[in-house]
């Protein structure tokens, strides 16, 4: 592109260092203004860093930013912000605690004094309107439904006159039709002269709503920004991926950077093994079962499952929506009020995790680093944990021996590492993933419970990650797939089960319905 | 009625203040188990800069000196060095327990308990019975309301509550939760030698070793029973008072039938079913962390 313009936002030369971590590596990019950009990337390649680095959050080791053709002070979020950039974060920043008004309040650069609720509500009343956010300024943030609470994000990043608004991957929390509510009021804030700087995933997302898209990878400036209206989703996919990896063709790349055709989902024909005549129990059935309330989330309420030996049933649904609630009752966490859980026809609603886990039981947690794994501890320790707790507590162990089959699985499992008696931290998100992979899934698994397997990790360990959970079922596993990224789910399942507010709403099949199941997310059809 | 009131309000005032600076503390992230530590270097300097100047201004302002310069240190050690923040106070609190029994020696040459011949102003007979009580009594309740004003009112609160709930999203706005930190606890030092001088020179005129004798701790429980809110917090530690005067009461009234050991374990069973009281309520208070949640890069 010519440049007939002051950039809104450039960046020249900037290098980040987490310790030995290179994030971004002499990063330059100049963004046109007004008008809505994507930076697109995959996870790693430096796409939050760069947002960081815009918004004065993380000082670079070396580079320049500047803000309409004016250099910034690095590293200082008031000269950011006086600037008049504006950042709002994946995992929204707001205190859960506060209500609307006190989170437009808290980072307003105008004069405040003292204030009651009362006329703070009316102070934020008109700002909020003007942003469409039409619920109670008083209503505590912590209570909103996670769209509202990206709106009032939103308004709190516009509370001064911003003229440069960073999201970073707004789109990875909403439903479908979440997203389109995004993407008018992204569009609306063009329309009043706002530069947007969108770091998005999905190609799809990515031409539905920028103007130009920039690409990075590992933590470089690989293209862009090219303006949207020239580029096709196969060509952006290449340059998103890179030639060298070696990745699966086909469908997988497709799912993984959202470049499918939006409407309906042909699942990639993986052919279902020929379910046996199915006279034995089911590997899983919860009925009716309701948990008590609790900090984490709703509470289940009459949910039904049925997972039968050999598939893999998603489970969808915009997070937060009971997800967490159904892994801990599976695993004998949560406080049932009523219902029954069974393995494969027993019983076990009063068996504890070390029973469940006896009969075949395998959890994949959401938290990869408090749950998984033990970051402080080893490799060994942490892959014969499971094990370990099987049996008496009082019998003999041979390390020595536990480290040798350590080895050996963990190089099954193609886990980068030097030593097994280095530490858990020491792995990068893929290879720690692939440690827990290497434990949960063992040759006495039946049941396996996979929450969010492939978070954060890059497309190469996400595709490593799906060919583990797709082989253990045609070992005749039964997978429970819990994921919020629809592609993930349409790609792998066999059967996807919809959760909203601790209820299950609805099952689908293949060929997926997108607006069916986005409608059934949200409870639009209800 | 009038004595039993005058009463309550003596013991609970020291706590009061002390509780309002775990009140602080908490509210900006930290768990400050030094709040021992800090009231009772509090009340030992106001004593022995009485005993040295005569003057009480001069031996309060040596308290809050030295209870500032403490708090600071706390600060410096969580955050600069990154120490536990749970150990640092606790070191703190032997630190204040150690040092001020070793002052005393040194200045008196043995371990007896210090007096001194002035302590801290009174009301006056304008308050007829209630003239005995101290000025530190009487700014209690416009300091409760003043924090709370300050925390739910005001700008720079609400940056120090984000500062304790979510670090990074005080960052985002440009607030600096370490700086904050240290302006929290700095006013919580302030707020501890009140506490101290309150209980040294508000109805006595003494030190003596280990005179807190736990008030630090009831008064950090105070703070997780109140939640972290100042008037709760504030009620929290008026009920573990109210708890220490009816065991007095008692003794007074029943003699020697019931063990005195007992009867002055009141207010630290009122404390211990607090804290039981809050937890079932709440779920129990969060953990205490400074570190930020980063997502991925």
């Amino acid at each position: 592109m010519h440049r007939s313009f002051v950039p809104a936002l450039s960046c020249s030369g900037v290098t980040v260092q987490y310790g030995p971590v290179t994030a971004i590596a002499g990063l330059s990019i100049e963004f046109a203004p007004d008008l809505i950009h994507a930076v697109v990337g995959q996870n790693g390649a430096g796409k939050t860093t760069f947002a960081r680095v815009a918004a004065g959050l993380v000082r670079p080791e070396q580079g320049q930013i500047s803000v309409n053709g004016r250099p910034l002070p690095t590293g200082s979020v008031p000269n950011a912000r006086a600037a008049g950039v504006e950042l709002v974060h994946q995992s929204f920043a707001l205190p859960p605690s506060f209500t609307i008004a006190e989170a437009m309040e808290f980072g307003s650069t105008r004069p405040g004094g003292i204030f009651s609720g009362r006329s703070l509500a009316r102070r934020w009343k008109s700002h909020l309107r003007s942003l469409d956010i039409t619920a109670d300024p008083n209503s505590r943030i912590r209570d909103l439904p996670i769209e509202i609470q990206q709106g009032v994000e939103i308004a709190r990043a516009l509370v001064t006159e911003s003229k440069l608004l960073i999201l970073d991957e707004p789109t990875a929390v909403l439903s479908p039709s979440g997203i389109d509510l995004l993407f008018d009021r992204i569009r609306r804030l063009k329309s009043m002269g706002v530069t947007v700087v969108l770091i998005l995933h999905k190609i799809r997302e990515v031409l539905a709503v920028a103007d130009t898209v920039t690409v990075l990878r590992g933590g470089k400036h690989v293209a862009g920004p090219l303006p949207c209206t020239e580029l096709e989703s196969a060509s952006l996919a290449r340059l998103i991926i890179g030639d060298g990896t070696t990745v699966r063709e086909g469908g997988d790349i497709k799912a993984l950077t959202g470049a499918d055709a939006p409407e309906s989902f042909e699942r990639t024909a993986v052919p279902v093994t020929e379910t046996p005549a199915r006279t034995t129990a089911p590997l899983l059935e919860i009925r009716a079962v309701s948990t008590a309330p609790d900090s984490e989330g709703p509470p289940l309420s009459q949910i039904d499952v049925t997972l039968q030996p050999g598939e893999i049933l998603g489970v969808a649904g915009v997070e937060g929506n009971g997800q967490r609630t159904l892994v801990r009752a599976i695993a004998g966490h949560a406080d049932l009020i009523s219902g029954t859980i069974l393995f494969s026809g027993v019983d076990v609603t009063r068996e504890n995790l070390t029973e469940r886990r006896r009969q075949g039981l395998r959890i994949i947690p959401f938290e990869r680093n408090t749950e998984g794994l033990s970051l402080t501890s080893s490799l060994w320790e942490n892959w014969s944990s499971g094990a370990l707790l099987q049996g008496s507590l009082l019998r003999y162990v041979r390390p020595a021996q536990m480290r040798a089959s350590c080895d050996t699985t963990l190089s099954r499992w193609d886990v980068l590492y030097h030593d097994c008696r280095q530490s858990a931290g020491s792995l990068s998100g893929g290879n720690a993933q692939k440690l827990i992979l290497a434990r949960e899934i063992d040759d006495e698994a039946r049941l396996i419970v996979a929450a969010q397997p492939g978070r954060g990790l890059d497309v190469g360990a996400t595709a490593f990650v799906w060919d583990a959970l797709r082989s253990a079922r045609d070992r005749g596993c039964g997978v429970l797939l819990i994921s919020s990224d629809l592609d993930e789910l349409f790609d792998i399942s066999d059967r996807v089960l919809v959760m909203l507010s601790g209820r299950s709403v609805g099952e689908h099949s293949a060929p997926y319905d997108l607006q069916a199941i986005g409608a059934a997310m949200t409870g639009a059809n209800q | 009625m009038d004595e039993m009131i005058i009463a309550i309000l003596r013991s609970s005032t020291p706590l009061i203040y002390v509780t309002l600076a775990g009140v602080l503390a908490q509210r900006t992230g930290i768990w400050n188990l030094g709040l021992e530590g800090l009231m009772i270097i509090g009340a030992c300097a106001t004593v022995l800069g009485i005993a040295i100047t005569g003057s009480f201004l001069q031996g309060f302002l040596l308290a809050v000196g030295l209870c500032v310069a403490a708090s600071v240190l706390l600060w410096f050690v969580i955050e600069r060095l990154k120490a536990n923040q749970i150990i640092a106070g606790l070191g703190l609190t032997g630190l204040g327990l150690g040092g001020t029994a070793f002052a005393v020696e040194a200045y008196m040459g043995s371990q007896v308990a210090v007096t001194v011949s002035s302590g801290a102003p009174k009301a006056g007979p304008v308050l007829g019975a209630f003239g005995v009580l101290s000025i530190f009594v009487l700014l209690m309740p416009v300091v409760v309301l003043g924090l709370w004003v300050l925390l739910k009112c005001t700008r720079f609160g609400l940056q120090l509550a984000a500062c304790g709930e979510h670090a990074f999203a005080a960052r985002s706005v440009g607030a600096d939760p370490s700086r904050i930190r240290l302006i929290a606890l700095a006013a919580g030092g302030v707020l501890c030698a009140a506490g101290g001088a309150e209980l040294a020179t508000g109805s006595l005129q003494l030190f003596a070793q280990n005179m807190t004798a736990g008030r630090g701790f009831m008064a950090f429980a105070a703070v997780i029973f109140g939640a972290g809110h100042p008037v709760w917090s504030t009620f929290a530690a008026l009920f573990f008072a109210v708890a220490g005067v009816l065991g007095i009461r008692v003794q007074l009234t029943f003699g020697d039938n019931i063990p005195h050991g007992l009867l002055q374990t009141l207010p630290y069973l009122a404390t211990i079913l607090g804290v039981w009281v809050s937890g079932k309520l709440r779920g129990g208070a969060k953990a205490a962390t400074l570190t930020e949640e980063q997502s991925d890069v």
